[in-house]
């Protein structure tokens, strides 16, 4: 253990934190009305922390408090995009919340304690910090998703979420305590150490880790244990929809490469075949439940369920190439969700409705929102030319070329079952009329323009030309799978 | 006492925090099925440190976080289902089922 700990290396963290408890107190003292501009200095106040934080913690590598806390490029990576996508979803909820919800200060501030809690998730190289920083963000969630107060679909979703997120841990803490038992440390590099050394595998350890597979699972709502995602997704304020959707994912998917990397990649024998299935039962059961929503948020919970089961088969055929595709995956995913999204919050922000038969007839009330949700959803669907095409490209053949050929199948056919109900949407947006009475043109604010356009081009962009992309992932990957794919091959 | 009994007392505690939460319709109870599992896993934690790892205090510090995590969860929890019970003037998790599907 080194002498001295770097607290200067958590500066990152120490400046989110700071800033959600400036915004804390500045609710103190400001009138309700003008409560608006919190928003905006919880985003540019990210924003800072990220302009800051990139040249701050480049190439460092380094391990806090004995091996707890990571600091290093693959941290780096996921703490930039964390506070990306909370900068994104805090302008996104600025209209929103000065339409629908009360307590303008707790919200942003909560937000940001959330974007602190996957920045640490990230980070964390142990399972015990791994928890704790995963019930920070759970517990931000659960407040969250039941802030609309006078919602009855608010607080039955905020209900069912803790409810089952308490379960959940429950089942995760026993799977890390026998771990425990089993290894004797909770410290990731050292469970590889032991897995390598004797290889002994004994049943205290596999009923661990299929227990903390089924913690994590729940976590990032794969089948079977996905039964709260849509509740959720549908009750909670809509841009904390977006935010679950793609914030809680991202972190949740930083936590199980590294664990799965760093940890457990010696045994992967024993679970690829777990993670394997899960894959393929969460790819499609989401996309073919998909097909029967009428709720466009509710069909959009089932697809993101349906792409946790994509990103899944990036960890059951661990490697470097793999990782990779994941990775690549998510920052697509999360770009695409937030543009569908953003689209979706300018729409219910005018007219309140949010089932996907009230979007006919949306491309002659708003063309660019009918475009940019119909962009996003076929980048979703893995169109070429968007992102989504790129990403699932990487994925699926780095699956392909770990021997999960039939995963990959699975994939392709989940793939083509989810463009129907994409389409459905688009179908709504441009061959179906618009209602009578209900067909004047819908004013988007600039803001929200503005946030949807960017994402769009973001989408494109990744989709036309994802080398910059594609190059910093494989400097983050190279920090949790040092060996590259020649230890990974070799495993085999 | 072998480490076995131990961990066989966790395991019950432990499935019967699970049956608790799958047969319970009231909010409060479920949440109370969930102390027993944390409960169990607090146990399960202080035995695995005092038989295998015994120069270590891993285990202690992994029951000390688990209680702190439990009683925030709680505190959250209650304050969740009471707002449950001013909308809906119901706390059983049976009976929220405005969404289906």
């Amino acid at each position: 253990m080194p002498a001295e700990v770097r607290f200067d290396l958590l500066w990152p963290e120490f400046l989110v934190a700071g800033l959600a408890f400036a915004i804390f107190t500045l609710d103190f003292f400001l009138r309700p009305e003008r409560k608006n501009i919190l928003g905006w200095i919880s985003a540019i106040g990210l924003l800072y922390i990220i302009a800051f934080t990139i040249p701050f913690l480049n190439d460092e590598s380094e391990s806090l408090f004995g091996g707890l806390y990571r600091v290093d490029d693959y941290a780096l990576f996921f703490k930039v995009l964390s506070m990306a996508i909370g900068g994104a979803v805090i302008l996104g909820s600025i209209h929103y919340v000065g339409k629908y919800l009360t307590h303008p200060g707790e919200y942003y501030a909560i937000i940001l304690l959330s974007v602190l809690a996957m920045m640490m998730m990230a980070a964390s190289g142990e399972l015990l910090t791994a928890y704790l920083s995963l019930e920070l963000l759970s517990f931000c969630l659960y407040i969250l998703s039941g802030f609309a107060l006078h919602d009855r679909k608010s607080s039955e979703a905020s209900v069912k979420y803790i409810l089952l997120g308490a379960f959940s841990s429950g089942l995760l803490l026993y799977g890390i305590v026998l771990m425990y038992g089993a290894m004797g440390t909770t410290n990731f590099a050292e469970m590889a150490a032991f897995l390598d050394g004797h290889g002994e595998i004994n049943g205290r350890l596999l009923i661990g880790l299929t227990l903390l597979v089924t913690g994590l699972g729940f976590k990032m709502a794969a089948v079977p244990f996905h039964m709260w995602a849509p509740d959720v997704y549908e009750g909670a304020p809509m841009p904390i929809t977006a935010y679950i959707a793609v914030g809680s994912k991202v972190a949740a998917f930083a936590l199980v490469l590294r664990l799965f990397a760093e940890g457990l990649l010696p045994a992967i024998d024993q679970w690829n075949i777990l993670i394997a299935g899960m894959a393929a039962v969460t790819m499609l059961f989401g996309n073919v439940v998909a097909l029967a929503q009428t709720n466009i948020k509710r069909m959009l919970a089932y697809s993101s369920v349906g792409q946790v089961g994509f990103l899944l088969m990036g960890v059951a055929s661990l490697s470097t190439l793999s990782s990779n595709g994941l990775m690549v995956h998510l920052v697509g995913y999360s770009a695409t969700n937030l543009a569908v999204f953003f689209a979706i919050i300018a729409f219910y922000n005018y007219t309140g409705k949010e089932e996907i038969s009230d979007f006919a007839g949306l491309a002659s009330r708003s063309p660019f929102l009918a475009a940019a949700i119909t962009i996003s959803l076929f980048s979703l669907a893995g169109l070429p030319f968007l992102a989504g095409f790129v990403t699932k490209f990487y994925l699926f053949s780095a699956a392909a070329a770990e021997d999960l050929l039939w995963l990959a199948g699975v994939a392709m056919v989940a793939s083509l079952i989810s463009l129907y109900y994409y389409l459905k949407v688009a179908r709504q947006m441009y061959i179906s009329p618009a209602t009578e009475g209900e067909d004047s043109t819908i004013k988007v604010p600039a803001l929200l323009y503005g946030l949807v356009g960017v994402m769009v081009i973001i989408v494109i962009l990744i989709g036309l030309y994802p080398e910059p992309l594609v190059n910093l992932i494989e400097d983050a990957t190279a920090v949790i799978l040092p060996g590259g794919d020649a230890s990974a091959l070799s495993l085999r | 006492m072998e480490l076995y009994h131990v961990e066989l007392l966790s395991a019950a505690l432990f499935a019967i925090g699970i049956y608790g939460v799958l047969a319970r319709r009231n909010s409060v109870l479920i949440l109370i099925s969930i102390e027993l599992m944390l409960n169990a896993v607090n146990i399960n934690a202080v035995a695995y440190s005092a038989f295998l790892d015994p120069g270590r205090l891993v285990g202690q510090v992994i029951t000390i976080f688990v209680i702190t995590v439990a009683a925030a969860e709680v505190g959250l929890a209650m304050a969740i289902i009471l707002r449950l019970y001013r909308t809906m003037s119901t706390a059983n998790a049976d009976e929220a089922d405005s969404m289906k599907w």
